[in-house]
């Protein structure tokens, strides 16, 4: 610990120009500024590991679900072209997209609803709830709600 | 040079913390939190309904006919819905990919959360339009 450059990830370099030139005349502020140049993790740092990969997949899902909507919000303007020029989309690459989506959502919603179980603390007596029962609670309400969206979407267009 | 403005003494004062709690950040975490459930518990079943088992004719879908999508836009209620859900979609997007970006090295803190959270708040500003003058 006697060095302070070893106990951390953070390499610095300090460059401390003097405050004044050699003929005694001030120095411009931009040029007395010391520069540090800490560590930067290398760009494909997420492709080291399975875990960083995943970590990195799980944070994009949102990206597929966005779209995803976006992809409706065109099928809801297609809505003011009248009952004569509304189409909804059908083809194969909708259908294909859509699957990709889905993974993603899945995987968010798996992902997220997990970590119920981590975050959420609910006090039971002198304990705690156990976290098994707080994402058996997230996953069963998952269910139960995607059934309800899912059957009142059919419904509605039956 | 302004590239690496972040990394010089005058910008480790600039970003230093300050003592407090910074509430704008935690703002924007609860939202995200709550986007994050929402999209979590209810985005599934409309991918599933809307863009796999209704486009495949398997079932039918209020988007499938005009009637339907007109009927169902036409309730508030759904429109409020709607509203909310594609809200949650597009700020949990943006929220996630300005830490992405952030940590694949691009510090731009500011012009990657404009971009992202600007992203965002057009597109809800795109569907509050089409469900607030539909049909």
């Amino acid at each position: 610990m006697s060095n302070p450059m070893r106990s951390g990830e953070v390499t610095e370099v300090r460059l401390d120009p003097p405050a004044g030139g050699r003929d005694g005349t001030a120095v411009p502020a931009s040029a007395r500024r010391s520069r540090v140049h800490p560590y930067r993790q290398p760009f494909t740092w997420w492709l080291r590991s399975r875990g960083y990969l995943l970590y990195v997949v799980r944070e994009l899902t949102a990206v597929p679900i966005a779209l995803w909507f976006v992809l409706f919000l065109v099928e809801l303007a297609r809505l003011g072209q009248g009952s004569g020029g509304y189409h909804p989309f059908t083809s194969p690459v909708f259908v294909a997209a859509s699957v990709v989506c889905l993974a993603a959502a899945l995987w968010h919603s798996f992902t997220f609803l997990n970590l119920a179980g981590l975050i959420m603390r609910i006090p039971r007596g002198d304990r705690d709830l156990n976290p098994r029962v707080i994402v058996g609670a997230a996953f069963g309400g998952f269910l139960a709600i995607s059934v309800v969206v899912a059957g009142l979407l059919i419904w509605a267009g039956a | 040079m302004t590239a690496h403005a972040d990394d010089t003494a005058a910008g480790e004062a600039r970003y230093a913390p300050r003592p407090g709690p910074n509430r704008l950040q935690g703002l924007l975490w609860v939202a995200f939190a709550n986007a994050a459930v929402l999209i979590a518990l209810i985005a599934p079943a409309h991918i599933l309904v809307q863009g796999v088992l209704a486009p495949l004719g398997l079932v039918p879908s209020f988007d499938r006919r005009y009637a339907t999508f007109a009927a169902g836009i036409g309730n508030p209620l759904v429109k409020i819905y709607l509203l909310v859900v594609i809200a949650a979609s597009f700020y949990l997007a943006g929220h996630r990919v300005r830490y992405v970006v952030h940590e694949l090295g691009v510090h731009g803190k500011l012009a990657v959360g404009t971009v992202c959270y600007g992203l965002a708040v057009l597109g809800v500003a795109v569907a509050a339009y089409l469900l607030l003058t539909l049909p």
